[in-house]
């Protein structure tokens, strides 16, 4: 019910926003800057883009009471969202509304769905609003876009950096370097686009021969005939890809059925299903524990008051990708407007093309810093592992919140 | 004259909405109106097939992906225009129906609409392992009009428009041609259709073709517009449900349907999900689902027809129909047909009002039943009936219920294939084929239960079974008028379907099939459920028939009036051949008469 009370406040605040804007959106130095927020907040992805309204709110506050944009005379930033809904037209037709009907918006951030990004960007490159997305995809930035930013790693990058990470990690704690892995990925765009490059010449650079591949689709009625061929293969790692909760749910009983549970054969996964809050209402956190996952981004070491925040405010049990990418989002939109000097989409588009700020905040790795494609400079992932019901940051070193463990065979 | 007024409120609608669309800068408007449209059309295409044959397809989304990869991968691979891939992927589409339909119009109903569900998710499942989870349409900035990339929107709706204007244009061709009507044939009755002469394989095969077109073409568009391609979004399960819902809130079966539900429907969603999808998430799927769920309620058969009822009601207050069930004078029904008035050999007719009197029956023989069996299961429907036809006769089939006499004409007119035993129509042997083929050899039939076209005039409903031997149109619609005027209905031949009495829908049912020029008509029941006098008049024409040269077989229950019209009975009972021979001496043979009321009536009769 705090959340309704929330959103309402935030209703109003933009209403009063669009009332006052007609008089004053001429001024030198506008009272408010807008951003919109494109995201699904109905349907199927909803969960996901209500986490990150919330972090997207929480900035907008923390700017707005550090002083807003000092280079618009303390203008305050208002945060509108656009309900992106379940599917790729729905999408569209929100940026599309957000381009008829709110000349005033100077940048955006969106849209969870690879392919919700790629459909609400073609309309914003061509009304030249700047666009930052936390989506993996590497078509987002690979299509010669001028307005669009990305800051999450692309998915193939993210494989490349995450699993040397973990070979080293495995031999660090068990001595031996893992020689066989089993792949069992749904065939979603994400987790397709995450094993392909390993198929492709990473996991033989690693040394790893794949012994089990396995691609369902979900949602999967039994899990049985893919976990007996993990037991049949015993693999020194599993690479588990589920974007689907009820099918995470039913691979990891069925492995801890079959004495597979546990960390017996060590599991990865990739993305943030296996790592949302939802999951624990169906999945024991003991079948969890120890499980990891690679993603763009999560709460990290020094953002504990944020993450203490969120929890109180919000009652979201921990901070995942969603809420703090969405969080320096706008962080990112606020500097490029001080660095713009005016509440001018191309302006702040220009902005962000030039920003330089140094080592990321709010991101794992690289620099807070775009390339000529619109990627973040040196954009890195976190790993994150399931330790006594709560995904923690564990890689890279400098922002895990906790020690990563390898399972270990009981 | 009203080939113009028909087309006249299409050309108003596409001039209103090309100047509303011309007039409308805001660019998520005019995004609108080229989504209303481009839905339009898919319920359109939809229509085709659905809305006219009543098979229900839940895979049009497949035929539509088809159109949308088309364009993004000719784009992306061979870098083609939109312009040349529209076309192709409306090729590609018809392809794809034809591939569809073939192996699919096996089924019916139910099986036939699950079916078509699959090919769409098996598509979305092949296009996910190919890789083709996320595509866009590359963007060609230094060529915008040759790749149909437009810096204004309502070039796309000018489009779109267009698109439409020609799907309704092609919809109404086939509305009005021998298509359309064999398509409402088939949805009213396939069987009934089959008996009509029509090839309801082929009709349903060309059906699917131009639907699938058409959803192919306009998937392609949808491309253009979206820029953006997955799987789930081109080949999901709510694409396909978006053709359902657009037709059936609109008006199945007729062109404006899709265009009403379209122009209704996309926009309601739309706002709905604006004005609330970021405030209370969700709430606009339940508005628009109660929504829909009312007016599927209260219409449903949809908007269009809900509206055009009530208009045809209005315009006829002054003259209210009777139902088809009261009788003209009066009588409530059963008293008289079935049993009360059928008693054997208690009535025998007078011998000058017999049929036969002043008609020359040929001693030729048009149609031979040469020991035919059928059994369903353990059932011996019908064994080893052999008797022949003479040509111009008129021959009664009479029996008890369950004595197979419906069986028998099945048996003759192709609906089902005998087991074993030969029917020879003029010496050649007609075993194994399909009922079109029979009705085209001369062998017309009515049913028992009537099947007419509530929503089509009489005349139309004749012209149906016109087209058989009809080279043109034209041709077809003189026959179907002469065979309203043969069964007397000239008078009535504007009246639709629905409106009829039940002798006049008899009478419909004759004229049907006798508009397409049969040789030997088989009449099951068409006495039945008719008051007294009415079967008086029914006789008559069937007489006039047989004058004209005509051969007729009937089944009958209501003896007394069978007496009066027939040359020759055939009497079945369990499936097989009890007596043969002349109505007097048949009605007083005590086997008929036990057959019929039991082995205590046969000695009375017998006394």
């Amino acid at each position: 019910m705090a959340n309704l009370d929330i959103t309402r406040r935030g209703l109003m605040g933009s209403a009063a926003a669009t009332l006052a804007m007609p008089s004053i959106a001429r001024a030198q130095n506008p009272a408010e800057v807008k951003v919109a927020l494109l995201v699904p907040v109905s349907g199927l992805y909803s969960r996901f883009g209500q986490v990150m309204k919330m972090g997207g709110e929480m900035a907008i506050e923390h700017i707005n009471a550090a002083g807003g944009v000092k280079a618009l005379g303390g203008a305050k930033m208002t945060m509108l969202t656009l309900d992106c809904g379940d599917t790729t037209e729905k999408a569209k037709n929100a940026a599309q509304r957000m381009v008829a009907q709110e000349p005033d918006i100077v940048a955006a951030s969106g849209s969870y769905l690879s392919s919700f990004t790629l459909a609400v960007t073609e309309v914003t490159e061509r009304a030249q609003i700047p666009v930052l997305t936390l989506s993996y995809s590497d078509l987002i930035t690979g299509r010669g876009f001028k307005y669009v930013f990305q800051t999450s790693a692309t998915a193939a990058s993210q494989a490349e950096q995450a699993l040397p990470e973990i070979m080293r990690l495995a031999e660090s704690v068990t001595g031996k370097r893992p020689q066989t892995v089993a792949i069992i990925t749904d065939n979603t765009g994400a987790s397709v686009a995450s094993v392909k490059p390993m198929k492709e010449g990473l996991l033989q650079k690693l040394g790893l021969k794949l012994v089990v591949d396995e691609t369902f689709t979900p949602p999967i009625a039994d899990a049985t005939p893919l976990v007996q061929k993990v037991r049949a293969a015993r693999p020194d790692l599993l690479f588990f890809l589920p974007t689907v909760i009820s099918d995470a749910k039913l691979i990891l009983e069925k492995m801890n059925e079959f004495g597979l549970g546990q960390g017996r054969v060590p599991t990865i996964s990739f993305g943030i299903a296996i790592a949302m809050p939802d999951i624990l209402n169906t999945v024991s956190k003991d079948l969890l524990q120890g499980v990891l996952s690679c993603v763009g981004n999560w709460g990290t070491k020094g953002q504990e008051p944020l993450i203490a925040e969120l929890k109180q405010k919000y009652n979201e049990p921990w901070m995942d990708q969603n809420a703090i990418s969405t969080y320096g989002d706008m962080w990112i939109i606020k500097e490029a407007l001080e660095k713009a000097g005016k509440a001018d989409k191309v302006a702040v588009a220009d902005a962000l093309r030039n920003l330089d700020l140094g080592p990321a905040k709010y991101f794992p790795g690289g620099q807070m810093k775009f390339d000529d494609k619109g990627r973040r400079v040196g954009a890195g992932l976190t790993v994150i592992q399931w330790q006594n019901g709560t995904p923690v940051t564990v890689f890279p070193d400098d922002l895990a919140l906790s020690k990563p463990f390898w399972p270990k065979k009981a | 004259m009203t080939a113009l007024k028909k087309t006249l409120p299409i050309v108003l609608f596409a001039l209103a909405y090309a100047v509303i669309a011309m007039l409308v800068t805001n660019s998520y408007y005019q995004l609108m109106l080229t989504l209303v449209l481009v839905w339009a059309i898919f319920g359109l295409s939809w229509n085709v097939l659905s809305g006219y044959t009543g098979l229900v397809s839940f895979g049009h989304a497949a035929f539509f992906g088809i159109g949308a990869y088309t364009t993004v991968l000719g784009q992306i691979h061979f870098g083609l225009t939109p312009w040349i891939t529209i076309p192709i992927a409306a090729v590609l589409g018809g392809i794809a129906g034809l591939m569809v339909g073939f192996p699919t119009f096996r089924l019916r109903g139910h099986y036939f609409a699950l079916a078509m569900l699959a090919y769409p998710l098996a598509l979305l499942y092949v296009f996910e392992w190919l890789g083709y989870q996320e595509l866009t349409i590359p963007m060609r900035r230094d060529a915008p009009l040759a790749f149909m990339q437009f810096e204004d929107p309502r070039a796309y709706t000018m489009i779109a428009l267009a698109m439409l204007i020609g799907t309704v244009l092609i919809t109404r061709m086939i509305e009005q041609s021998r298509f359309g009507r064999a398509l409402l044939a088939i949805k009213q009755n396939e069987a009934a259709a089959e008996a009509a002469g029509i090839d309801t394989l082929r009709w349903k095969l060309r059906a699917i073709t131009v639907s699938g077109a058409i959803a192919g073409m306009v998937g392609a568009f949808y491309t253009v517009v979206l820029l953006v391609v997955t799987p789930p979004s081109v080949f999901g399960m709510l694409v396909s449900a978006q053709a359902l819902t657009v037709t059936m809130f609109g008006g199945i079966g007729t062109v404006w349907g899709p265009v009403i539900g379209a122009v209704i429907l996309i926009p309601i969603s739309e706002i709905l999900h604006a004005e609330l999808g970021a405030k209370i998430p969700g709430i606009q799927g339940v508005i628009f689902g109660l929504a829909i769920v009312a007016v599927i309620l209260l219409a449903p058969e949809g908007l269009y027809w809900r509206l055009r009822d009530a208009w045809r009601g209005r315009k006829r207050d002054s003259s209210p129909v009777p139902p088809a069930d009261v009788l003209a004078d009066g009588e409530p029904r059963g008293t008289q047909d079935g049993f009360a008035s059928s008693e054997p050999g208690l009535r025998p007719a007078p011998q000058d009002e017999r049929a036969g009197s002043g008609r020359d029956v040929s001693r030729e023989t048009i149609l031979s039943v040469q020991g035919i069996s059928k059994t369903f299961g353990g059932l011996k429907a019908v064994q080893n009936v052999s008797f022949d036809v003479k040509k111009g006769e008129i021959l009664g089939i009479i029996g008890p219920n369950g004595a197979g006499k419906t069986t028998l004409f099945n048996l003759l007119n192709g609906f089902l294939a005998p087991d074993e035993g030969k029917v020879m129509l003029d010496g050649r042997d007609m075993i194994g084929k399909r009922p079109h083929a029979l009705c085209a050899a001369g062998v017309g039939r009515t049913f028992q239960v009537m099947r007419p076209f509530l929503r089509m005039s009489v005349e139309e409903n004749v012209l149906t079974g016109a087209f058989v031997h009809a080279a043109t149109d034209a041709e077809a619609l003189r026959r179907a008028k002469e065979a309203v005027a043969t069964v007397g209905l000239a008078d009535v031949a504007d009246r639709l379907g629905g409106e009829l009495t039940t002798k006049q829908l008899r009478l419909m049912e004759l004229a049907r099939a006798l508009a397409g020029q049969p040789r030997i008509l088989l009449l099951d029941e068409t006495l039945a459920g008719l008051g007294h006098g009415e079967v008086g008049d029914v006789l008559a024409v069937i007489r006039k028939l047989a004058a004209t040269g005509i051969t007729i077989m009937i089944i009958e229950h209501t003896m007394g009036a069978m007496v009066q019209l027939v040359d020759r009975f055939v009497v079945l009972d369990h499936g097989m051949v009890l007596v043969e021979g002349e109505p007097h001496s048949v009605t007083k043979d005590p086997r008929v008469i036990e057959a019929y009321l039991g082995k205590k009536w046969s000695t009375h009769a017998d006394a």
